[in-house]
């Protein structure tokens, strides 16, 4: 078999599953039956319930009640009917000899009966043992302007989301308890049964639920991978009967939440020329006569801009009793904040499923093309990208300037060389295109009555494509670049998945049993190709045209899981519960001796409300269910063939008369040949309980996880010589935390209401780290900032280590007070109005050895708070989120109240201290002797935010309506995100979302952000 | 029936794709099993060894490592751009600079990548004798140079002759500096036994045996071991050495002239291979230096980093040509504001000086072109002038300090001629004494090599650091302290990853 891209799947990786499919298919028989009709309704309101599941018990035969809520179906006298429906208690019916029935459902109070994902198949809430939150589409349809990922964050208690910044079309990073390792914290993602990099390309209407698996118990089936969490992400599937078309709209318009507040031109040049004056360094020529500079530049404006956004969905879905079918198509348009930035996205979805007999097969396929215009990264200088150049960026200077090539002005003289934004944005073109397709196709045969086969194959293809485009252009003093050039790079990723399962699943007597057996074949490609030329003539963007040189690279990895995994599932008379599960996965990423790592788990669970002795007034106590579970997970989450010490090539010289390339190769960096897999340990304790027939619903989790092993590239010496830090097997982490989830709904006359909210807090602690006492730091703040963040045996996981900022000397004989036990002048570069640092190890002199605990950039709890109301035909959706006791670095501002570099400062400067103003702020020199500018406590602030996430009021036409425009229902909401945000941080936002090394947390590199937006948004969703 | 059914499906499902799917090799390189086979390989370990002393971030000829030798001496300004490279020319580093920790990680990769060849060598098939000990001396070479330039920056410094096996050979101490020195004088004067004199067309810019004993003697020199000094650096003015020097000084610092008859090792540098000098060790890497580009000023597209001082500028002034012009050296090494000066092909009042000193550098600049914006071959901001590590002015001038301080003074008269005739300046006064003499080489030596990474060092041996810089014009003079800014301090890097690693004890 061949795709479209070329990838052939050999005969042995299909594992030769159709022809067991033909073999299985000569044995369908079937036995007499004779035909059932019925009508089910809901018992209170007399209403026909829509999509009732009606199902022969023990076999694979079933029906869907239409929106009369009747069905029909065949059925042997003796057998038995067993109806379910999501919001229902289920309700089994003998079929006697009567050909009609009509049955009633009662409402299910508590939402136990509502089927939970668990990987591999589903289980009822009640059922459930591990620690799983979950998600359904409802709750993520009121969202307003928002991703997949955004709709998560606050709402599911002990999953953590943060923003990846407010660049368009950004995702979001998603943690799950905490940080168990130093490499990818990554959950794994799974849609529709197939592993995916990540969710943002699916459009939050198509999404049926999201099912996070918490623990190891619930996440132990999906083995390696799955140490961080996994999140199973079910889309949409039609149901029988009506065809629903639902189309959903939405406009709106984003704005900056927040600049920072940076020097005028004449201001700048006040604190510029007292910063030289106190150093005895001559003056800036361009700071010349402060007071005729007036204001300048200012160069935050000149990028910012009130940016459109819109969104389109259009889904049909709908089926009959033995086929349903849901599709979609998406369109996306974000323009950025920042000026020329963009990102687009196109999408269109399949998902459907055909039953016939014994054979039920399916598929989901999801192809989506998104395009990012994206800003300059920095263009060799100093200033960072546009955002970080235009805090820096000197006010005196000029936007454009007509002579110049390229019609930009910029940064001349002796001053830190940042580029001009705006030029920066319309100089460089950087456009990424990425095409993505998740194919997922099934075929499930039920062998015996309770025993099906399920053959499941998955295949993702992504297809990234970036071009830069640089024009020749002169920007002031600085920048030149004198070819306009072009470089393309391309990278193909590659998914292979392959499943075969057999369930087994049967109720006799009180026992339920289901049991799962299955084996995986897994391959990761991945190929990368760069090409680049220069001197293109003016307007062309082709590498043909270009006659300049020409660069050209390639590389490509590949990586192989092979898997055997297993599943009992097993419950007595609904009191008692367990569930145990193993998997075996061979990774290809370590050598022939660590290759295989075993992953069991165990997890128990009690309904107490079940057994005869509870005698709670389930006006009260309505329901009652503790969790116990142990399981232990993997992660190989490294580089490909770390275990083989490799040669590196195309490290050149020049050589002979000629002076031709020499081509040089060796070995750079070590290998690490006896890695093997990180084990994460996991014990989960929880309870679930409902009081007051169900309204209020609480969930709550104490776990520990322990990881082993845990991978590591460990910084060793550079004395050692190697380019390179390997990766190993170094250490021990240990995060314990508490999760709590509460909901209430109610009513009181016209109001239908309910609020929820979520709680978590987690504490990491490195138990072993490398050769003991290894250290590992980390998190750069500035261009040329020291680490701020250290990781270490018995700390927290990148905590602040800084030296500590103990307020300003206020006059000289302060600072030659300040001796150590021998006398020696600890500070002796400082004047009044420096800083006056601790000299934590007490050695006479300020150094990195003062460097202390400051604070961790975990918050010590997060949570979430959330309201839906409802009356007559209005409703107002409310939710906030926050963190507590984090602190962040700001790196940002670490630059821009320096006063050490020539480039624009913080308004904050404009108070520096000075003998007759006694401040805060430093005094301004300019050659900074006593670096009062270096990396230490004064930039770490508090992390801690609330924010007003979302706010939407809507409005549904009343039903009466409904008929006359012949729809079903249609509502239109106006949105607000991002409404309002209390927090002391400084920065553009608390939420600071910084991609990158773990060690980097916290972190506030200003010098590449992308600022967050308030959104404000109109939309309708119709249903036709 | 449902049994076979059960059983089936069972066997099917349950036999594995199997595990011979896990073995996959590396399909973008070879590993070490299968390197080491032939000379073509140790000729492209010796390239990527080589090619470290250009490295952009480390190189001790690369852009920061210019910066590095030069910008602490009283001779060298850093504008406060890069804040690193700022703070170490005004005695404000921290053991956080990178310019210092990058010279020493790339040192110390060098000298892994030298270690490699030796301990690999004996693998190689098809080496004769004569090779195999060639490529040895090489190696050493190599390593020895290397340790040189971790001696005189950081002193005590944690040494390395094998490749490190298992991992707790990562982390070693630190040896003395007269350890790192014994090592230096070892590989040099092994290294001088089998390199050949000379290599053909297509091999020219290795290490000579030449260039062995030169480093070696200035070694020597360092060590105040004058009698080895004169011994060594005497062998490379006779025969079968053919050393001289160029008749016009300004010469050594064009790419017309790469490996001439004054070099005795120089770091081969070309516009060619890959278009960007950043790319890292990779096939887009540019083979040039940004070296010129970031000295260059403003006017040709230049970052204006770094500036002579006018206690430069004055200094070569001092003494006029036989001609009563001034030095011809002083045309080559500086621009400045003289009659009928051209600079790029412009004008000097084209040019605006910007931190109030009255010249720029023009040594190593590619003055004859309009910019320094693009190279040759469309790399961009790159140099392709050859770097001159060692050149015979400097054996000539280290030869008469290693006579001179021998109480031999009138024995450095034939060879300090040779270096002020090159010059156009007046017979030197006869009789001089010691001092006298010491005086005349000292200020020889600044004039000759400025901009060459040597001032600092020379006035570190002489232990004339506090006087020379204190009565310059050198910002930053007043935070220089006494012993600890002789060296860098071990890199901060270093100290927390190696629980054995010490710090220096003026940097505690």
């Amino acid at each position: 078999m061949t795709n479209s891209h070329g990838v052939s799947l050999s005969p042995r990786a299909w594992c030769k599953p159709t022809m067991l499919l033909l073999f299985l298919f000569s044995f369908l028989m079937a036995d007499a039956q004779k035909k059932i009709s019925g009508k089910i309704t809901d018992v209170d309101n007399k209403e026909p319930v829509f999509g009732a599941s009606v199902q022969v018990k023990g076999t694979a035969k079933g029906a869907m009640t239409d929106d009369k809520g009747a069905f029909t179906i065949d059925a042997a006298k003796g057998s038995t009917l067993v109806i379910s429906s999501m919001e229902y208690e289920t309700v089994e019916v003998k079929v006697d000899e009567a050909s009609s029935y009509n049955i009633t459902l009662k409402r299910s109070v508590s939402g136990l009966n509502e089927v939970v994902v668990i990987g591999y198949g589903t289980v009822k809430r009640k059922d459930l043992t591990g620690a799983i939150a979950s998600l359904k589409g409802a709750d993520i349809k009121t969202e307003g302007v928002s991703n997949v990922g955004r709709a998560l964050q606050g709402k599911l208690p002990g999953v953590t989301v943060e923003s990846a910044g407010g660049d368009p079309g950004s995702g979001t990073r998603i943690l799950i308890r905490g940080v168990g390792t130093f490499n990818n914290a990554d959950p794994l993602y799974i849609v529709d049964g197939v592993q995916v990099a990540n969710i943002n390309n699916v459009a939050p209407a198509d999404i049926e639920s999201m099912d996070i698996l918490k623990d190891a118990s619930a996440a132990a089936i999906y083995g390696s991978r799955a140490a961080n969490g996994v999140v199973l992400v079910t889309t949409k599937s039609g149901k029988p009967g009506k065809t629903v078309i639902q189309f959903n709209a939405n406009l709106g318009f984003q704005k900056i939440l927040k600049k920072y507040d940076v020097l005028n031109a004449s201001e700048w040049a006040t604190v510029s020329n007292a910063a030289h004056d106190a150093a005895g360094l001559p003056r800036l020529a361009i700071a010349a006569n402060p007071s005729q500079l007036g204001k300048g530049t200012d160069w935050q404006d000149a990028i910012y801009r009130t940016a459109p956004i819109q969104q389109y969905y259009l889904g049909v879905s709908g089926g009959g009793e033995t086929a349903k079918y849901s599709m979609s198509g998406q369109y996306t348009d974000q323009d950025g904040i920042v000026d020329v930035t963009g990102y687009k996205r196109y999408g269109v979805r399949v998902k459907s499923e055909a039953t016939k007999g014994r054979l039920k097969i399916g598929e989901t396929v999801l192809m989506t093309r998104e395009r990012w215009i994206r800003m300059p990264a920095g263009w060799g200088g100093q200033g960072g990208n546009p955002v970080g150049s235009a805090t820096k960026m000197i006010p005196v200077f000029n936007i454009y300037d007509s002579t110049a090539l390229g019609g930009y002005s910029g940064a001349s003289g002796p001053v830190v060389n940042v580029a001009n934004p705006v030029a920066q944005l319309h100089l460089e073109d950087i456009s990424y295109e990425l095409t993505s397709i998740l194919a997922n196709a099934f075929a499930e045969v039920s062998i015996l009555p309770n025993l099906k086969y399920k053959f499941n194959v998955g295949y993702t293809n992504s297809f990234g494509n970036t071009d830069d485009y640089q024009r020749r252009y002169v920007v002031g003093g600085l920048f030149a670049h004198s070819t306009n050039d072009l470089s393309q790079t391309k990278e193909r990723t590659n998914l292979v998945l392959l499943e075969n399962t057999l369930n087994y699943n049967k109720d006799f007597g009180k026992h339920s049993l289901q049991v799962l057996a299955g084996y995986a074949y897994q391959r990761l490609k991945y190929n990368y190709w760069l090409a680049s030329k220069t001197n293109l003539p003016d307007g062309i963007k082709e590498l043909d045209a270009a006659s300049g040189a020409a660069t050209v690279g390639g590389n490509s990895t590949e990586s192989v899981l092979l898997s055997q995994l297993g599943r009992v599932i097993y419950s007595y008379d609904n009191r008692y519960l367990l569930t145990a599960s193993f998997r075996r996965d061979g990774s290809s990423r370590f050598g022939k001796a660590n290759r295989y790592g075993n992953f069991p788990s165990v997890a128990v669970g009690w309904n107490l409300s079940n057994e005869k002795f509870f005698h709670a007034d389930p006006k009260v106590l309505s329901s009652l269910k503790i969790r116990g579970s142990y399981g232990v997970l993997g992660n190989q989450e490294i580089g490909d063939y770390q275990y083989s010490a490799a040669i590196a090539s195309n490290i050149n010289y020049v050589i002979g008369t000629a002076q031709q390339k020499w081509f040089g190769a060796i070995q750079t960096a070590f290998a690490s040949p006896n890695i093997k897999w990180e084990n994460t340990e996991t014990i989960n304790a929880g309870i679930d309980a409902g009081f007051l027939d169900g309204k209020l619903n609480m969930s709550a989790d104490y776990f520990t996880k322990r990881t082993t092993d845990v991978l590591l590239e460990v910084p060793i010496p550079g004395s050692a010589g190697s380019s390179e830090n390997p990766t190993v097997n170094a250490g021990i982490l240990q995060n314990k935390g508490f999760e709590l989830g509460i909901n209430y709904g109610s009513k009181v006359g016209v109001l239908n209401y309910s609020v929820y909210g979520t709680f978590s807090s987690i504490k990491n602690k490195v138990i072993e780290l490398g050769t003991g006492s290894q250290q590992i730091f980390g998190g750069q703040p500035t261009h040329h900032g020291a680490s701020t963040t250290l990781t270490e045996a018995g700390g927290q996981v990148s905590a602040f280590y800084l030296i500590k900022a103990e307020g300003i000397f206020q006059s000289q004989d302060e600072v030659n007070a300040y001796k150590d036990k021998n006398g020696k002048v600890i500070q002796p570069n400082a004047s009044a109005g420096d800083i006056k640092f601790l000299d934590a190890n007490g050695d006479g002199s300020i150094s990195n050895s003062d460097r202390v605990n400051c604070g961790s950039p975990f918050p010590k709890f997060e949570y979430g708070l959330g309201a839906n109301l409802s009356a007559f035909n209005f409703d107002l959706n409310i939710f906030m989120q926050g963190t507590s006791g984090n602190k962040i670095y700001n790196g940002l501002r670490q630059d821009l109240e320096g006063m050490n570099l020539e480039f624009n400062y913080s308004r904050a400067t404009l108070n520096a201290w000075t003998p007759t103003n006694h401040s805060n702020i430093p005094r301004a020199v300019i050659n900074d002797p006593n670096f009062n500018t270096q990396s230490s406590s004064r930039f770490l602030e508090s992390g801690s935010y609330f924010r007003l996430k979302t706010l939407q009021i809507g409005y549904t036409i009343p039903e009466s309506l409904n008929n006359k425009f012949k729809i079903t229902s249609m509502r239109a909401y106006i949105s607000a995100d991002n409404l309002f945000t209390i927090t002391n941080y400084s920065g553009y936002n608390p939420d600071i979302g910084r991609s990158g090394s773990i060690l980097d947390r916290g972190v506030d590199f200003g010098h590449v952000a992308y600022p967050l937006a308030r959104v404000v948004s109109l939309g309708i969703q119709l249903s036709l | 029936m449902n049994k076979i059914f059960f059983a089936i499906a069972t066997t099917v499902v349950m036999a594995g794709c199997s595990s011979k799917n896990l073995d996959l090799t590396n399909p973008n390189k070879i590993t070490t099993e299968t390197f080491w086979k032939n000379e073509a390989d140790v000729q492209s370990a010796f390239a990527a060894t080589y090619g470290l002393f250009k490295n952009v971030d480390g190189g001790y000829w690369g852009v920061r490592g210019v910066e590095l030798s030069n910008g602490r001496g009283d001779d060298f300004f850093i504008r406060n751009d890069v804040s690193y490279l700022y703070q170490l020319s005004t005695f404000t580093n921290t053991p956080d600079n990178a310019a210092a920790n990058n010279v020493f990680n790339i040192s110390y990769r060098a000298i892994f990548r030298a270690n490699q060849i030796l301990e690999n060598i004996d693998k190689v098939s098809g080496l004769d004798d004569t090779k195999k000990k060639q490529y040895i001396a090489e190696a050493k070479f190599l390593r020895g140079l290397n340790y040189y330039i971790l001696a005189v920056n950081f002193g005590a410094v944690p040494l390395r002759t094998t490749v490190p096996v298992a991992t707790a050979d990562y982390f070693i101490p630190v040896s003395a500096e007269p350890e790192i020195w014994a090592q230096v004088i070892k590989d040099f004067t092994e290294a001088a036994v089998d390199l050949p004199l000379s290599y053909s067309a297509t091999d020219l810019g290795r290490a000579t045996k030449g260039a062995a004993l030169g480093f070696l003697g200035k070694s020597y020199v360092y060590l105040k071991d004058w009698p080895n000094a004169e011994t060594t650096l005497k062998q490379l003015t006779v025969a079968p050495f053919t050393y001289q020097l160029m008749s016009n000084y300004g010469d050594n610092f064009t790419v017309a002239n790469d490996n001439n008859i004054e070099s005795l090792f120089e770091i081969q540098l070309a516009d060619v291979g890959g278009t960007n000098p950043w790319a890292g060790e990779n096939a887009n890497e540019s083979l040039g230096v940004t070296t010129a580009q970031e000295f260059a000023p403003s006017e040709v597209s230049g970052w204006f980093e770094v500036s002579p001082t006018d206690k430069l500028f004055n200094e070569f002034q001092k003494e006029k040509t036989t001609t009563n012009e001034l030095d011809p050296r002083m045309y080559a090494t500086l621009m400045w504001d003289y009659p009928g000066a051209t600079f790029y092909n412009k004008p000097f009042s084209d040019f605006s000086l910007q931190f109030g000193y009255q010249s720029m550098y023009k040594k190593y600049q590619n003055y004859t072109k309009d910019n320094e914006l693009t190279g040759s071959n469309g790399g961009s901001y790159t140099s392709n002038i050859n770097e001159k590590a060692l050149r015979y002015a400097d054996v000539l001038l280290l030869l008469s300090e290693a006579v001179t301080m021998q109480s031999r003074p009138a024995d450095a008269y034939p060879y300090i001629t040779m270096v002020r005739n090159r010059a156009q300046l007046p017979a030197l006064t006869a009789g001089l004494d010691e001092t006298l003499m010491m005086a005349e080489i000292r200020h020889q030596r600044m004039l000759e090599f400025a901009r060459e990474g040597q001032r600092f060092y020379d006035l570190k041996r002489w232990g004339l650091l506090q006087q020379e810089l204190t009565n310059s014009d050198k910002v930053g003079k007043q935070f220089y302290v006494v012993n600890k800014h002789d060296y860098f301090p071990i890199p901060q890097d270093e100290i927390n990853s190696n629980s054995k690693a010490e710090q220096n004890s003026y940097w505690k």
